[in-house]
Parts: C-alpha cells; structure tokens; sequence
C-alpha cells in the first residue's frame, strides 16, 4: 500500500512537471527511479566551479562537454559526445577542430526567448572556454588550460574580460565549427575537454542569473533539474528533448557476460528520474542502503568483514538480499615522498633503496586494504598506457638482509650514523596508524621514524615550502594517461609544483620532456614504460598501493559499470522495477 | 592540651589520618615515579617491540594483550603514563605562577591595575579553550612540549581569579596593615605575608589542575594534536574506535583505567587536601 501510495505520488509528480516520461512510465506501469547519494554537499553547478568530485558528477547529469569517455571500454577511451566525431589535429599537433552535432538543445528556460531553448552552436563553446580564463569568473579549472591555448593567457592578463575580443588560439569556423590552437604541442589536452570545467554553458543563462548561476542549471544534458536549492536532495527528471543517444554496443571482454551490454543500442537516459540524497554520515547511508532507499554506496570500512568474506567474496547474508558486488580499481598510487632537496636522501639512492626494501606491503595491505589493493611496483596504476603488468621491481617487495646490505652501502650500519627522520602525514586515525607500520618497519633495519600528523593544509605548507623529510601522499588521475603520474618527478614541477619530492634527475627530465609532446603510439608506450622502470629503480618514493575498494549494489539496479571518470554516466544507469518490487521484500 | 602544629604539618596529619586521601597519595608518587622511570628510559623504552601475534587478548603473558602490530598493550599503557603525567606536571608549572602572579597583583593594587588584568583574563576565558588550544598547537610544532604550553597558557584564568579574590580579601587584614605600620614595602607584603596565607588554596587548586591537564592531553591526542610518534592513552582510545567493531577492548580498557586511576586519585586528593588545609574546619576530627 506504501508502494502504491509511492508510485501514486510520483506519477502525479511527473505529470505535472514534465509531461514525456508518460510514456515511459506507461509502458512499465511506474516510473525508473535511480535513488543516489552523495557524501558532501554539492556547492553548485556552475561547471568552471566543479572541481570537487561531488560538484562535477551533479553538474555532469545537466551539462555536457565536447568528449566523454566510453562508459565500457578499457583501457579508458575518449569518444565524441556533443562532437560529431574526433577532432582532426593538424599543424604537428597544435590545432584541434572540432565539428559539432547538429540539433543539440539546450534546456527550456526563461533566459532563452519565448523560454525554448535554443540550438548548441561552436560560438558556446569558444564562450565557454575563453569563461573558464575570464579572471572575473575565478574559474576553478584555469590549470588544465592554462599556458596551452594560443593568446587565451594573454586575453586572461590583458582582455579586460571582453568576450568579443579576439583569441588567436580560439577561433569559430562557422556555427558547427571549432578550432583551437594550442601554444606548445600537448598531447593531453583532449583530457580537458572530457571534464566538467569545460562543459557547455549559455550565454544567456550566464548573462541572466549573473552571482546566481552557479543555482540555475542549464546545459544540454540528458537530465534537467529546476533551481538548486542547498538542500538535502535533488531531483533530476529526464530531459524530454534529449537527442538521440544510445547505449553502446560494445566494451571490454567479459562485459557481456556481466550483462554489461543488454541495454545496447537502448535510446538515453534509461531511467526517468534521479534522485540524489546527501548523506554525510556514513552510518545513515548503510542504514538507507539496507533498507533500500539508495541503489548503491561503498562499503563501509567497519562493516567490511560483516559484507565480504576473504577470498570468497559476498557474505551470504547479502547474497540473498541480492546485494552485487563491484570492483574498483582506481587510477591512483600511494606513496611515502622524500624531500630529495634535504641533504640525507639528496643523490643517496641506496639509502632509498634501504628503506623502500624494508617496508612490508603484504602485511599493510592486509591491515588496511582488506589485502586487495596492488602494490605498487612504480608510479604508473595499472589500465593505462605505461604501467607493466606483472612487472616486480627489485625495491618494492620486502627484504630485509637486502635492506641492511643497502643501509651499509648508504653509509649506515644498522642505522648508525642516521638521524632520525620525521614523515608528515594527514592526520586521520587510518593514516597514523599506517604511518605507525612505516616507522614500525624501518626501526627493523635500524632507521628512526617520528610520523608527524598534521591537517591537509599544514601538509600542503610543509611540503610546498619544502620543509618536510618525507611525507605521505596520494594522487589521483586527472586524466587517464600515464604523463599525469610522471609529471610528479619532473624536476621543473618542484615544490609548490606537483613534484613535491623535488626529485631532480637529467636522464628522467629527457625521458619526461621527450614523451610529453609524443602524441599516443607505441613508441610513447614504450618511453613510458622505460621510465616506469626508472622509477621503479631509482626509489624517488617509498611506493604505496593502487588501491582497490569496493562497491555495493541491489539487485535491481543495472549497467552499474565502475569508471574511474563517472561524469555523465548516470545517463547508463538502469532500473529493474519488477525485480526491485521482488527484492525489497527480502530485505 | 593539644601539641601545637605548623599549618602544614598539621594539615600532613589531618591528612594521614584519611586512609582513602593517604592511598590516593600513594598511587600518585606511584604515577610518578613511573613517568621518572620512563623518562629516564628505564621503563617501557622497547614499547615499540613486536612481542607476539597482533590482536591478542589479554593472557598471563601480555597482560593487557597486543595492539594491531602486535607490540604490547600494557607497555604503550605505560609509556602513556609518562606522557600524562609529564603534561599534567608542566601545565601546572606553567599556569600556576601565571595565575598566582596576575592574580596577586591585580587583587592587591586594585584600580586600575586591576581592571586591566581582569580585562584580560575575562577576554582570554571567553575563548573556547579547545579552540585555543587547537590553534597553539597548529602554531608550534607538534608534541609534547608544545602541548604542555598551550595546555599551561590556557589554564590559569579559574586560579587568577580564586587568588585576586583572596588577596583582595587579605590585603586590609590587620596583620598586613602592621606590615605597613612597620615599613613594609608592597613586595614584602605581598609575597612575604599575604601569599602564604593562600598558598595552601594554590596547592588544592594544582591537584585538580593537574587531573584536568591529563584529561585534556588524551583529548588532544584522540584528535591527533598530541604527542607524535609515540604512544598516549587519547591515541590508544583512538585506535580502540576500530578495535571495538571486533570485539577488541583491551586497548580501550588499558588505557581509560590507567586514566580513570590518576584521575581518580587527584580529585580525592584534592579534596582532602582542601580539608586539611582550611583552616575553618581545623579541630573538626571525624
């Protein structure tokens, strides 16, 4: 009766706010509803804003950029979205054209004339970009274009703000076409198109919510929701003059048999309507999850054995409840850093050597990963171009008497001789206690560690001022190319860099600078996997692990792929409401 | 006739004859005398030793069990001891000549004087002091010498009031006032004749000082503003959150005890010293 009552209300709802998912609703008997949460509040939706995750997978539901990647392939993939195909590179990799597709809407809304929304054309993209180097707009996103296009730095310093000017390096061909020119060849740059900060926006609705826009989503994307109102949900419906977009037809090995590709050739959005929660407690959303009320979420790091059973997999508790497991494997590395401008680890490879072969990763692993994270053997995670599978480094993997003949090569007997050393971490109660592991195994080999908790910030001052001994760090991919991880060693990327190590190294700055104008081919595959080795060698970092986690979901809920890059995949997302009906009396 | 007694030899035998004051004495020079032995590296010094297998339960062998590392949970227990006792200890040397001195001389000069001092500290108790001390301890380095300032510099004000309200009180007594007739100067006064009449309020006032010192070092140290790199009871009640989830109390429990204990101890102490000192209730033998 509650159901009914439920599905009552919401038909009601959809009638009166947006009259096509009639339809769909007929045909099934009740609405696709996706029930998802969110574990922070979303600042807005202003695309030039989105640079937190939370943020850039709210406003990737409403906005679209040029590119996306394909939702199923590995390794990861860019593919066209509001592009009618791949750009063509020309002029030895520095200009980009871009066609548009032809009939792209954007949403009805009272900024557009007679509140219709209007046809996407090439001149909202040059907008939309020249936007993101508007100094009046602080746009969160000014690094990832920022040095690369053709005069767009200069119209930031010198432009005054005005759109009219001129931009070498942005020029509009005719109303579906695009031409960028970048000032340095820069292989990664379609990167950029494929993320929030660069997704389309109206002039108009910019122009007319001025300081409010950030509240007024109005994009070209598949779903639409009204004025964002800080509140603890929001709604999306599906946008009923949505083009013809549909499900791929073909991904990785082994998706098919995951069911992966039953919706193939199925016209986007699956689902009528989103519903997205914010939930910042975690025990709220298990308990919301349990019940039901959310189609997925993580699981929660103490309730990790009651969920999975070592090597088994799904306890049986959830297997009855229909619970489905997901693997996530993320583009990132831990690590712990030296600061290679202190004088103790400056050009002493083999003291960093000592210390790499002393850390025990299995037994971390086991500890705090549940042991299914990957060691990392060097810098680059695995599914991207560079990382070498099955590759074991000859510092990575613990050995202790290796470790002590290295720390006497270094100068170092047993440690004697060596001051104590201090590692600077971001306090939480997981991290002190890994860091209590690290100063654990290195008192094995005689090494002194005081770990140092400190908040983020602290920990950003420390390393940017390059105050630290070590630290401890992770990075997470901004685009799935190996370049992303080696930049963290290149000498001209030194603190305040991304380097924070300030590793320096000639033959490695070569190998950087050489492979970073390459465009993708095997010859840049091969560059990144001998700097792999490199980095495998020379120790810049204690490695940590690529992590791997995991994620639930009911039984009902379909397409649920893990992506490292999952703006705009809700658009996959299915709803089974006849299993969904079955399923939720077992829970 | 009743033998006559100095105030403080006097009050050393009122408070012998309170066996639960007497036994709480003994377990804080045991306190002590733990944290002493500690800091000279003849206690607990290989806390950091693998003992055994992780997450043992408490056996004849290892007492209070083994942590996640296997090191031991009774040695951490105390190591830790050091660490409270060597916080409550500094605290107090730091906030008590602070609030004693600020105290006196703004109950004894009065006027203006005196309301620049309460200005002060009335401004310095109106910030939170959790605040205060988060904020000192992102200031300095972490550890236990910043802890031991910022817990010090933040906990004078209740004392700086108890001891301007006393001087205020003392300094038109007639035996001050013979002072004056006699030639005495205002620091003769002042620390000569009037401080030892409230010094024993002082003392009460460091007991409990003391206690609070320690409850706050756990706190700071749960949240990760403590000592770094080496054990505390606040890191262990840290770790114990995700102990618990299975079923691991040992860590918890070695900890708050060891807490509950000292804790304990010096709020009845500081009771009966406060019997023992106040002269108002002398002669009153139960």
């Amino acid at each position: 009766m509650k159901n009914l009552l439920f599905i009552l209300v919401l038909s009601i709802f959809s009638c009166t706010k947006n009259n096509s998912t009639s339809s769909a609703a007929g045909a099934e008997g009740a609405q696709k509803v996706l029930n998802l949460v969110v574990t922070a509040d979303v600042k807005g939706f202003d695309p030039n804003q989105a640079s937190d995750l939370y943020a850039g997978n709210e406003v990737a539901r409403v906005y679209e950029g040029l590119l996306q990647f394909h939702y199923l392939k590995r390794p990861y993939q860019l593919e066209p979205n509001l592009a009618d195909g791949m750009p063509t590179v020309g002029d030895g990799g520095l200009s980009y054209t871009f066609k548009l597709k032809k009939g792209v809407m954007f949403h009805d809304d009272v900024c557009f004339p007679n509140g219709k929304g209007r046809e996407l054309v090439a001149e909202d993209i040059a907008y939309s970009i020249k936007r993101m180097g508007d100094p009046k707009e602080q746009s969160k996103g000014w690094w990832l274009i920022e040095g690369k296009i053709a005069g767009l730095d200069d119209w930031r310093k010198n432009g005054n703000s005005d759109y009219s000017k001129e931009i070498s390096g942005i020029k509009v061909i005719d109303k579906h076409t695009i031409k960028f020119t970048l000032s340095r060849p820069f292989p990664q740059f379609l990167y950029a198109f494929a993320m929030p900060f660069t997704y389309a926006v109206a002039k108009e609705a910019v122009t007319k919510y001025g300081k409010e826009f950030v509240n007024h989503p109005i994009g070209t994307g598949p779903f639409i929701t009204g004025k964002y109102n800080q509140g603890n949900q929001i709604v999306y419906t599906r946008n009923p003059n949505y083009r013809t977009v549909t499900y791929p037809s073909e991904g990785e090995s082994g998706d098919s048999a995951k069911g992966f590709l039953k919706s193939a050739g199925q016209k986007l959005p699956l689902v009528d309507k989103i519903v997205v929660k914010i939930m910042k407690e975690e025990q709220t959303r298990w308990l919301n999850f349990l019940k039901g009320n959310l189609d997925a979420m993580g699981i929660p790091t103490e309730q990790f054995t009651n969920v999975m059973v070592p090597g088994k997999g799904l306890s049986d508790k959830f297997q009855k409840m229909g619970v489905m497991e997901r693997k996530s494997v993320g583009l990132d590395v831990t690590y712990n850093a030296f600061n290679h401008e202190h004088e103790l680890f400056k050009d002493n490879v083999k003291l960093r050597q000592a210390m790499s072969l002393a850390q025990d990763r299995d037994m971390l692993n086991k500890k705090f990963y549940q042991g299914v994270s990957i060691p990392a053997q060097s810098i680059t995670p695995p599914n991207i171009a560079g990382h070498i599978n099955g590759f074991v480094g000859e510092y990575q993997n613990l050995n202790i008497e290796k470790a002590k003949a290295k720390l006497a090569e270094a100068g170092y007997p047993e440690g004697k001789g060596l001051p104590e050393i201090t590692l600077h971490y971001t306090y939480n109660t997981k991290s002190r206690q890994i860091a209590e592991v690290f100063q654990q195994n290195m008192s094995k080999i005689g090494v002194k560690i005081k770990p140092v908790g400190v908040t983020w910030p602290e920990l950003m001052k420390v390393v940017n001022t390059k105050q630290s001994m070590m630290f401890s760090m992770a990075w997470g991919a901004d685009y799935p190319d190996a370049e992303n991880f080696l930049q963290l060693l290149y000498s001209k990327n030194s603190a305040p860099g991304a380097n924070g190590s300030n590793f320096s190294n000639p033959e490695y700055d070569a190998m950087f600078v050489k492979a970073s104008m390459m465009e993708d081919s095997p010859e840049r595959t091969a560059l990144y996997e001998k700097m792999y080795k490199f980095v495998s060698d020379k120790v810049p970092w204690i490695l940590g692990f690529h992590r791997v986690g995991y994620g639930l979901s009911h039984g009902w809920f379909k397409n649920y792929k893990f992506t490292e890059f999952n703006h705009g995949v809700a658009k996959y997302y299915d709803i089974d409401n006849s299993a969904k009906n079955e399923l939720k009396t077992k829970l | 006739m009743e033998k006559e007694y100095s105030l403080w030899a006097d009050a050393f035998r009122r408070l012998a004859k309170n066996k639960i004051a007497l036994i709480s004495l003994v377990i804080v020079v045991i306190y002590a005398i733990i944290a002493i032995l500690v800091s000279l590296g003849l206690l607990a010094g290989n806390w950091a030793e693998e003992v055994g297998p992780e997450n043992v339960a408490p056996t004849a062998e290892y007492l209070l069990g083994t942590d996640f590392l296997g090191r031991d949970v009774l040695r951490k227990v105390i190591y830790g001891t050091q660490v409270a006792m060597t916080v409550g200890f500094f605290s107090c040397v730091i906030a008590i000549p602070i609030g004693v001195t600020l105290g006196a001389v703004a109950g004894y000069f009065g006027g203006f004087v005196d309301e620049i001092i309460v200005w002060f500290y009335t401004t310095f108790a109106s910030i939170p002091y959790l605040m205060m001390l988060i904020s000192i301890s992102y200031v300095m380095e972490r550890g236990l010498k910043s802890m031991c300032i910022a817990l010090g510099v933040t906990s004078w004000v209740g004392l700086c009031r108890l001891v301007r309200g006393e001087v205020i009180k003392h300094r038109n007594r007639d035996y001050v006032q013979a002072v004056t007739s006699l030639g005495g100067g205002h620091a003769k006064k002042l620390f000569q004749h009037i401080l030892p009449n409230i010094f024993h309020l002082v003392i009460i006032n460091a007991s409990l000082r003391f206690q609070s010192a320690i409850k706050s070092e756990v706190i700071l140290s749960y949240l990760g503003l403590g000592v770094q790199g080496t054990p505390s009871w606040g890191k262990m009640i840290d770790d114990a959150k995700q102990d618990l989830m299975q079923g691991q109390w040992w860590q918890l429990a070695g900890a708050t005890l060891a807490m509950f204990f000292i804790v304990l101890a010096l709020n009845i102490l500081g009771d009966a010293l406060r019997d023992a000192l106040d002269p108002k209730l002398k002669g009153q033998e139960s």
